[in-house]
């Protein structure tokens, strides 16, 4: 299952889409208002200018006589680039003064309610119209004249344009400040989510005690499912482990008594023929006290690796230990055995007892089935693998068996019965889990035979 | 000597405590754990074996109640338990040594004496150094250079003999008076075997042992010294 794109990212999209949208929207809307109130502004100076030509015109003697005035001029040239064109027609259309050729979209005697306002292409130019009725006695009675003021766009495009970029500018502003917001607080809202994640993160795997972190409603039944896991993980590994102590305990005790009493016949009163057979009675015994071992050991090892942390520790001292547990006080007197540390303790990240496990196992199986009159144990420090050495003057193990021999009760040796462990498996596993191996050295006219454990050390020793 | 075996299982105490009286020992034999901590409060034993699982309180607890009481007696703990956890607690605890169940009967006859021994035999603690050849008198350790070599008992004697006066020739018969005391008849052969022994598990160091015919045997340091 590819993973989902973040949370985060999701909310701050759709926030931000409907953000840009809303942004959009109000920018069109903002254009349209200032167009308006750019033209809005200019029509009344356009309007007054006209209102005050249209006072400039007199009937005197019957006739029209129309006088610019300069205000009007002045008005319009508020709008300081823009040019100005004006018509005064009389009611019969007779151009009384000005462009004669100004001819607005609108019949002029639609002016005489309200001045009427209309836009018109002049000269190529696009120009603002307003035409003004203005009722007049004549000698005839009452008529009328109409003025036609034009103007050009420029001030009022340019005053529309001004006020869009300042709203837009807002706009933008206030979208910015709100997408910011919005990261905001999808972060702190995010927050819990963030914590819990850190919290199983910096979990040691093999801690199993409930998660306890403070979580909001919404997240409670992750975390509770989670202990409930957990919980039930725990329970599993305890009864696992109090199956292996109690069947251990269970095996252990009988096998004792066994060896025990086996011990006390008394051999003397025994025909040769039940020597014989008390003789293999004690070697089967012995066998089964063995393999009981280290089939505990084994099940010892593999949980032990599913719930132990793994340590700094030294190799010199995992081998020392080994060496004193596996060699018995009972050995041959003169069989030579020693123990070399590496002059440099090598450090590997393990646990004492399965490394210390491993490595009696190899000692174990050299002692029984390889050295005839001498062992020697050898710890080595290469810079980056740590090696122990454990070699024998036996006859060793024929490289075609190397590989069988490390797995789970095989036996190369037919004479003892063909059942003999798990030795080599045991320390093949360990060494496989601290990332090393366990490797078989052939023997040479002048070097014996030799198993070793490899395992990788901590680069930096603080 | 005597010894106090704490032990449920009747078929393994019954086994243990023949084998010590059959040579020569004293043998107290308990099944109960309080009984057994009760026992130890007002009797001297040179000894215990001390079973972990047992009825009434457990072989740990009596231990741990023994060393804060200051007793100084050997423990040799026997345990039955899977994890090996078991045995580092049994060291930490202040046994001396454990055993775990099933054990080879002749191992712990073994170690028991190697326990009665100590006990007998003060606490020497100084270190001997011949050339190459290092031997600590306290944990009856050899180191041959830097290699650690496993001795029994009389070579590590032997050796102690040889190694403490360099240059010295010890006759055959000084040795075998220092090695077997005068209870024990052995004949000049067995010198000749643990000389033969030692020679084999020292082989490797400078310093060497020189027999001289009719004479006896000296040590050497072998760096010119």
């Amino acid at each position: 299952m590819a993973p989902k794109r973040s949370i985060f990212f999701r909310l701050v999209l759709h926030v931000g889409i409907v953000l840009a949208f809303g942004a959009a929207t109000l920018m069109t809307a903002a254009y349209f208002y200032a167009r308006t109130a750019a033209d809005e502004a200019y029509d009344r100076l356009l309007l007054g200018a006209a209102f005050q030509m249209s006072d400039g015109l007199v009937v005197l003697d019957g006739e029209f006589r129309f006088t610019l005035p300069p205000s009007a001029f002045e008005l319009l040239g508020l709008a300081r680039n823009d040019r100005i064109f004006y018509r005064v027609v009389s009611s019969d259309g007779a151009t009384l003064t000005g462009y004669d050729n100004l001819e607005p979209a609108n019949d002029l005697s639609s002016s005489r309610q309200a001045p009427v306002f209309g836009n018109l292409v002049y000269l190529d130019v696009p120009i603002r119209t307003v035409t003004v009725a203005r009722a007049v006695s004549v000698a005839k009675g009452a008529d009328w004249a109409y003025i036609v003021v034009g103007q050009t766009t420029d001030a009022r495009e340019e005053l529309a344009a001004e006020l869009t970029v300042r709203a837009m500018f807002l706009v933008a502003t206030m979208s910015v400040l709100a997408l910011g917001g919005t990261v905001l607080a999808v972060r702190y809202a995010l927050r819990p989510i963030d914590q819990l994640g850190l919290a199983l993160r910096r979990r040691d795997p093999l801690d199993l005690t409930p998660l306890e972190v403070a979580a909001p409603r919404e997240l409670s039944p992750f975390v509770t499912s989670i202990n409930y896991f957990i919980n039930r993980l725990d329970e599993r590994m305890k009864l696992l482990q109090r199956y292996v102590a109690d069947s251990a305990h269970q095996i252990r005790t009988p096998l004792t008594a066994l060896t025990a009493q086996v011990s006390l016949i008394n051999e003397a009163n025994l025909t040769p023929e039940d020597r014989r057979h008390l003789d293999r009675v004690r070697n089967r015994t012995a066998e089964l006290s063995s393999v009981t071992n280290q089939l505990l050991s084994h099940a010892m090892i593999i949980h032990r690796f599913d719930s132990t942390q793994l340590v700094p520790t030294s190799l010199n001292d995992a081998a020392r230990k080994a060496f004193r547990a596996a060699i018995p006080i009972t050995l041959d007197p003169d069989m030579v055995v020693s123990f070399e540390p590496a002059d440099d303790d090598p450090v590997l990240l393990g646990d004492m007892l399965s490394l210390r496990e491993a490595i009696v196992n190899v000692i174990d199986n050299a002692l029984r089935h390889g050295a005839l009159a001498r062992l020697e144990v050898r710890v080595m420090n290469f810079g980056e693998t740590g090696r122990v050495e454990v070699i024998d003057d036996g006859p060793g193990i024929p490289e075609a068996d190397w590989e069988k021999v490390t797995r789970r009760f095989y036996s190369s040796d037919s004479k003892s019965g063909g059942v003999n462990g798990l030795g080599f498996a045991i320390a093949a596993e360990v060494a496989t889990v601290l990332g090393g191996q366990l490797g078989f050295r052939i023997q040479t006219e002048n070097q014996p035979f030799c198993v070793f454990i490899d395992v990788p050390l901590i680069k930096e020793r603080s | 000597m005597r010894i106090l075996l704490v032990e449920d299982t009747l078929d393994v105490g019954e086994a243990i405590c023949r084998k010590f009286q059959q040579t020569g020992h004293s043998v107290d034999w308990e099944v109960d754990g309080n009984a057994a901590s009760e026992i130890l409060n007002f009797t001297e034993y040179d000894l215990v074996i001390l079973d972990v699982m047992l009825p009434g309180i457990d072989g740990f607890t009596i231990l741990k109640r023994l060393r804060q009481a200051k007793v100084g007696v050997p423990v040799l703990v026997l345990t039955a338990r899977s994890e090996i956890d078991d045995r580092v607690g049994a060291l930490d605890l202040g046994a001396d040594d454990y055993l775990v169940k099933p054990f080879d009967f002749r191992e712990l006859e073994a170690r028991a004496r190697v326990l009665l021994r100590r006990r007998s035999g003060g606490d020497p603690t100084n270190l001997i150094v011949c050339g190459d050849i290092s031997l600590n008198r306290a944990s009856r350790s050899v180191m041959v250079g830097k290699r650690e070599v496993q001795l029994k008992r009389r070579e590590i004697t032997l050796l102690e003999i040889l190694a403490s006066r360099p240059g010295r020739v010890f006759s055959k018969e000084e040795l075998l008076d220092q090695l077997f005391g005068f209870e024990e008849a052995a004949g000049a052969n067995a010198i000749e075997l643990y000389i033969g022994r030692l020679r084999k598990k020292i082989d490797g160091a400078k310093a060497q042992i020189i027999t001289f015919r009719g004479a006896g045997y000296q040590m050497i340091t072998g760096d010119g010294a």
